[in-house]
């Protein structure tokens, strides 16, 4: 392998990395405030590729049923217990959370958004429609378990995953999408050549990773949300509920994927299905941070995605064996030296 | 009566299964069939995840391992399957084995992310193996036969893995139910209590790791010859998860919840084709996002899974508990002549960084006397007491046993040696019987393992261990609830059974840590009265405690630190009336 | 008026069930990986007739998910519970190998919708009820390296998908381009979901091959050809029919330009000299096919279940006259009849059947196709 070559498949393992670093900081972020093992993470970033492209093809993506089906259940599920127990004066958050809010979206996506609208105003619908997904599949099925065990959280996680894929093929079939994106020369940075594409991808990763690493770290909201998911009676006395926190982080995480998959979109072609791999991938960048240093997660991401590149020009059809045989030996060296966040399953 | 069937439960459904293929449809059968086989797998993942509480995404790949091997050897070399069970068996055990090296050692989420890594290795690897039929499989993989007769019809092969899912349930309960059975259960909360009462932790996860995996394989050995055809698709992480998807609805520590859970996914997944079709239309592809609303709402609805649902439905009705009779066991360590040096700490010093926690601490114990170790808040008495239970290395010093070095051994020979303790922190297993969380303690003085449970040559060594813990029981004043579970238990009492579950180690010496935390006035007095009949009866005894009423009224001695150093040592009344004490309570208070 | 018809014809059928119905149970991928194999053949058997071989007929469509497993179970249902008398499908290699022993004891008809030669071949006592209709894949490999023999291309290098599809495609490739004596330099596996195959395409290009060939299906077999236009490939690019629908054209956009493509004749019935006995019934699915809402484009895939209900519609007489629906006797009689069909005219070719041919396409099933203004065109 020559050096030039070897120039070209690190800054394409960088570039793949990036995606997995979005990911993994955004499981990183969930699973700290909730336990929660984020698997539909993945779907939302292939969601907002295909809803995109359905709003550039000028229908009405199936994402934006989905909210409103979402929407309306989460409605039903909050609106039930306060009909039967007479409380209709509580029923105003909700009813602007989760019908007001989505109403706007759906209302939005279906009549304010023209074949012909500018691409910044579809992604501003893609994002709005994705984003307010996230908060809503947290109210309807992590919200009821919100003290059980890791590993149930964990399975519910993989039934959203696997929902969410059944729907996403009943709406977008089964071919994939490549999203429109910025375009512009290439730029050469220390001889190596990025498109604008994958810049912005880094870049959004970097901001993204250092923000989220700022604000558990510094800012009073992050700790807050941090205190919650550590001692859930206590933050309650200091006012932070854990399903609060948990809708928030939600929200937050509803965003990131959003926003990745606006970035990815035009860089690689999406497919109804894409989310498992990128969640798994991410994943695996976020346990190697121990799902709770940023730091390590992004590092991890990043050497997932540089030795898969590698391990493609080496050995393609070893290289999903090559990239998870030698994850093994750094998940057990990481399980050996990161301090345990996660407490013993029960 | 219904006490009577449920007694009998495992029978029952046996003849239950029988009757029923006689009248089934071969459909029905081949649908059931591949229920069992499923089912084989969920048992042995009850067994790593539920019991041991090791979770694992990567059980398909050794019934893939164990399928693989059978169809290479029958298909390719033509070789009888039954040598292709012990090969299947072999290589999964083998393979478990190596990677079991890493995953006994890790927890939670790493461990979990391991077995899918490996999972998805283990499927690339196949399908990209030229013998093996790359990813398009392997054909005329030959049916089963026996003494010439070939197993092809679906009766035939039900019968055969019928056979063996009832083989595998006997199996994983017996081996629950026994003293390693005990030490499995007992590592879900962590292998702090097994290794305390000389247990190997991660022997034991490895045997629960290795078991379930050639369990998987005996799946996939039957899978191979049923189907008679493999690919590497029912190999795949989808089909891992899947499993989990069963033992979770159904419940994940239970074998009945296993099966259950196996023929719930397998039958809802099979029918809700035929099911939804009226409503969605004839091409739908939204059977899936129907599948997992349905798991979810199982999930909110029955978060331990359904089985323990149909526990608690026939709780009334479930058979008692076989009596055990209290016995005291013959072997007894024989306890020194009071006044003899049991324990000495000579200038123990622990470091941590430039910070010293515990500065050149001496002091011994003898038999037959209680030490109480008394000081305020970060003085260094859980330092102290964490240095001589092993749990932390010494910086410098020394810690002898009747003369022999102490601090030089592990958590597992400490016990073997005669020290026991408990915890600051209550540890026991809440969802095992208070009888069965003593014999956890008496762990070490049993010596059959996995073989002996299979075969049932553990049975008088279960008569003497249980009836040790019976009587142990009995003195400290829980035999009433032997049978209850743990977990039902005020802490008090609580505390009680883990000063049970230490003496059942049979213990020369035995380390309190904080046993009055918590406890009512009443409840004081009456361990104080526990303690003070251990003590004459010649046992050792380190109290750690921040009581220091409570200590006075039972320690022969006393000892108080601050600031890492011993300030004080004597009788309790001297040490009270100690300016420095005095001073250091003070000003802690203050 | 035709509904009425039918509406009378169906009454009729409840009326009398003497004239038993023939069962035609059906198994596609319509959901899992290879959903866009099966998506089309689910949608296909929506349009299928009501009648065959004018009986009526009654079908049952299931999907396997793309998972063996359930495959066999579907079978197995199909043949125990609702005693079909033949069965279509599965759509995938891996899941039709598994059917071959169920069929072959229960004696039931199967015609398989999988590419692979291995599903019929060799024609032994296990194949004995096993047909299928798509084209093996060396037929298209043929094709392929016989236009690639015309070009005077020398070395070659191949990427597929890491499954059943792309490993069986570059299997046979390899053995035909090394008889062919043209070099391979390479041979590449992708995922399906993959972002990037930059690694792969990195080797390929380092290996300066004349031509690429890329086994893959459907949308994702775009990303490998962009990657090699981004990498200024300039040679011959060549892809398997697995990508013949719209959707790849859309995703590939302008990097497709010039790809050469073998299909079925259905791709280009449009441009097929009304002398190809293929046109009609391949105009006649397409209409059909595209009536469907959401469908789409043709499809080859939709096209391979059409082929099979043709070629049970012209068995099914024979067997008729023999025995009664529903009966052992009629699923022996009705193999033995689709063994001796004969120039049966279908979407994706002409099918002649016999004891040691259990696919019956000549060479006038396959075509090489070329794109050309993001569309396909017929190669003279």
């Amino acid at each position: 392998m020559s050096f030039a070559i070897a120039v070209l498949l690190l800054q394409d393992g960088i570039t793949n990395g990036a995606i997995y670093v979005l990911l993994a900081v955004a499981l990183v972020l969930v699973f700290t405030v909730t336990r929660i093992v984020f698997i539909p993470q993945g779907d939302l970033v292939a969601f907002t590729g295909l809803t995109l492209t359905a709003f550039e093809t000028g229908t009405v993506p199936g994402t934006v049923w989905i909210l409103a089906a979402a929407a309306a259940i989460a409605l039903a599920m909050d609106l039930m217990p306060l009909i039967l127990r007479g409380r209709l004066d509580l029923a105003v958050r909700p009813l602007i959370e989760m019908g007001l809010i989505p109403g706007i979206i759906i209302a939005l996506s279906l009549f304010a958004v023209p074949r012909e609208a500018s691409l910044l105003w579809k992604m501003a619908a893609t994002l709005a429609v994705i984003t307010a997904l996230a908060p809503l599949m947290h109210r309807i099925v992590f919200q009821p378990l919100v003290s059980a065990s890791p590993l149930i959280l964990l399975i519910a996680a993989v039934a959203v995953h696997f929902g969410l894929t059944s729907l996403g093929l009943h709406f977008f079939g089964p071919e994939g999408v490549r999203t429109p994106g910025f375009t512009g020369p290439s730029i050469s940075i220390f001889g190596f050549q990025f498109t604008q594409q994958s810049l912005g991808v880094i870049a959004c990763s970097v901001l993204l990773s250092a923000g989220l690493y700022a604000f558990f770290s510094r800012a009073l909201t992050g700790k807050a949300l941090l205190a919650a998911a550590f001692n859930r009676r206590g933050a309650e006395l200091i006012g932070v509920s854990a399903v609060g926190a948990g809708r928030r982080v939600a929200l937050i995480a509803g965003l990131v994927g959003a926003i990745s998959g606006l970035l990815i979109g035009p860089t690689t072609t999406l497919y109804y299905d894409s989310g498992f791999i990128l969640g798994l991938k991410g994943l695996v960048g976020g346990i190697i941070g121990g799902l709770a240093g940023y730091p390590f997660a992004v590092a991890g991401a990043l050497l997932v995605g540089v030795v898969e590149a590698f391990a493609s020009f080496w050995a393609s059809a070893y290289r999903d064996v090559i990239v998870f045989t030698l994850i093994i030996p750094v998940l057990f060296w990481r399980s050996m030296v990161a301090p345990h966040h996660e407490e013993e399953t029960e | 009566m219904i006490r009577q069937i449920l007694a009998r439960l495992p029978l029952i459904a046996l003849a239950l299964v029988v009757l029923a293929s006689l009248v089934l449809t071969n459909y029905r059968l081949t649908l059931v069939t591949y229920v069992m086989i499923y089912a084989i797998v969920c048992i042995a993942l009850v067994l790593m995840t539920g019991v041991v509480g090791m979770v694992s995404f990567g059980q398909a790949a050794f019934v893939g391992i164990g399928a693989y091997a059978t169809a290479y050897l029958t298909a390719e070399l033509g070789l009888s399957p039954w040598l292709g069970l012990l090969v299947a068996l072999t290589a999964c055990g083998v393979a478990a084995y190596l990677i079991g090296q890493m995953t006994v050692r890790m927890s939670g989420h790493y461990l979990a992310l391991v077995t899918l890594c490996f999972c998805i290795s283990v499927y690339f690897l196949i399908g990209n193996t030229e013998v093996l039929g790359k990813f398009n499989g392997m054909t005329g993989i030959p049916p089963l036969s026996i003494a010439g007769y070939e197993m092809r019809s679906e009766r035939s092969i039900f019968y055969v893995v019928l056979s063996g899912l009832a083989l595998t349930s006997w199996w994983v309960r017996r081996i629950l139910k026994g003293r390693v059975g005990r030490g499995l259960r007992s590592l879900r909360t962590g292998g702090l209590i097994a290794e305390t009462f000389g247990v190997d932790a991660n022997a034991l996860r490895m045997m629960a790791f290795v078991s379930a995996a050639m369990l998987a394989g005996f799946s996939g050995w039957l899978y191979a010859h049923f189907q008679r055809f493999v690919n590497p698709t029912p190999f795949g992480v989808q089909m891992s998860i899947e499993y989990l998807f069963m033992v979770v609805i159904g419940g994940v520590g239970h074998i009945w919840g296993a099966i259950l859970g196996a023929g719930l996914v397998t039958v809802i997944k099979q029918e809700l084709q035929d099911v939804l079709r009226p409503f969605l239309g004839e091409t739908t592809r939204l059977d899936m996002l129907v599948f997992s609303t349905l798991m979810v709402f199982m999930l909110i609805v029955a978060r331990q899974g359904i089985w323990p649902l149909v526990v608690r439905a026939f709780a009334k009705w479930m058979p008692r508990p076989k009596p055990v009779m209290a016995i005291e066991i013959g072997n007894r360590r024989v306890m020194p002549p009071p006044q003899t040096v049991v324990l000495e700490a000579v200038a123990m010093r622990k470091t941590f960084g430039g910070l010293v926690a515990v500065d050149d601490v001496s002091f011994s114990i003898s038999a037959g006397e209680v030490l109480g170790l008394l000081g305020p808040n970060g003085a260094g008495k859980s330092t102290l007491f964490n240095l001589i239970t092993g749990v932390l290395p010494l910086s410098s010093g020394g810690i002898r046993l009747f003369a022999k070095e102490l601090s030089v051994v592990d958590v597992r020979e400490m016990c073997r040696r005669g020290v026991a303790r408990t915890f600051q922190h209550v540890k026991l297993v809440p969802d095992m019987t208070l009888i069965e969380n003593v014999a956890i303690g008496a762990a070490s003085l049993g010596q059959k393992g996995l073989l002996g449970a299979t075969f049932g040559l553990d049975r008088a060594e279960e008569q003497r261990i249980l009836g040790w813990s019976m009587h142990l029981l009995q003195r400290v004043g829980l035999a009433s609830r032997a049978w209850d579970l743990a977990g039902s238990l005020p802490l008090g009492h609580q505390r009680v059974l883990e000063i049970a579950r230490a003496l059942a180690a049979d213990p020369f010496l035995l380390l309190l840590d904080e046993p009055a935390a918590g406890l009512r006035a009443n409840e004081k007095t009456e361990l104080a009265a526990l303690l003070r009949s251990l003590r004459n009866s010649g046992l050792a005894i380190l109290l750690v405690e921040h009581d220091m009423e409570f200590v006075a009224s039972i320690a022969d001695r006393l000892m108080v630190m601050n600031f890492g150093r011993r300030i004080a040592m004597g009788h309790p009344d001297s040490v009270r009336a100690d300016p420095m004490v005095q001073d250091a309570y003070l000003g802690a208070a203050a | 008026m035709k509904k009425i018809l039918l509406g009378v014809i169906a009454a009729l059928s409840l009326a009398f069930p003497a004239s038993a119905q023939v069962k035609v149970g059906i198994i596609v991928s319509a959901t899992g990986p290879v959903a866009s194999v099966g998506i089309p053949q689910q949608r296909t058997a929506g349009t299928l007739p009501d009648k065959l071989g004018g009986q009526p007929v009654q079908y049952i469509l299931l999907d396997d998910a793309s998972d063996t497993s359930t495959a066999v179970k579907h079978a197995r249902r199909l043949i125990q519970e609702d005693h079909v008398d033949v069965i279509i499908g599965p759509s995938l290699t891996p899941n039709a190998l598994a059917l071959i022993d169920v069929v072959s004891e229960q004696k039931v008809p199967l015609i398989a919708l999988a590419a692979s030669s291995l599903i019929v071949e060799p024609l032994d006592d296990r194949r004995h009820w096993v047909f299928k209709t798509p084209q093996n894949d060396s037929q298209m490999a043929t094709l392929i390296v016989d236009h690639m023999k015309q070009r005077k291309i020398k070395s070659v290098a191949f990427i597929g998908f890491s499954d059943a599809y792309g490993d069986g495609w570059i299997r046979v490739m390899t053995k035909l381009v090394e008889n062919a004596g043209i070099k391979i330099l390479a041979s590449e596996r992708y995922q399906r979901t993959d972002s990037s195959v930059t690694g792969q395409i990195l080797k390929i290009v380092s290996q300066n091959p004349e031509a690429v060939f890329i086994a893959a299906a459907g949308t994702p077999a775009a990303l490998p050809q962009t990657s090699l236009k981004e990498r200024g490939f300039g040679g011959a690019i060549y892809q398997t029919h697995g990508v013949a629908n719209n959707d790849f054209l859309r995703v590939g956009g302008a990097a497709l330009e010039g790809t050469f493509v073998p299909a079925g004749p259905v791709l280009v019935a449009e441009q097929l000299p009304d002398s190809h006995p293929a046109k009609k019934p391949g105009m006649d699915f397409i209409q059909r096919y595209e009536a469907i809402p959401g469908a789409g484009t043709r499809s080859t895939f939709g096209a391979y279940l059409w082929d099979a209900q043709l070629i049970l519609n012209a068995a099914i007489p024979t067997a008729v006259s023999q025995a009664k629906p529903g009966t052992p006797e009629f699923r022996a009689a009705l193999r033995d009849a689709i063994e001796k069909v004969r120039d049966v005219s279908g979407p994706n070719g002409i099918y002649t059947m016999s004891p040691t041919n259990h696919l019956g396409l000549d060479d006038r099933a396959s075509v090489m196709t070329q794109v050309v203004d993001g569309k396909w065109r017929l190669v003279p």
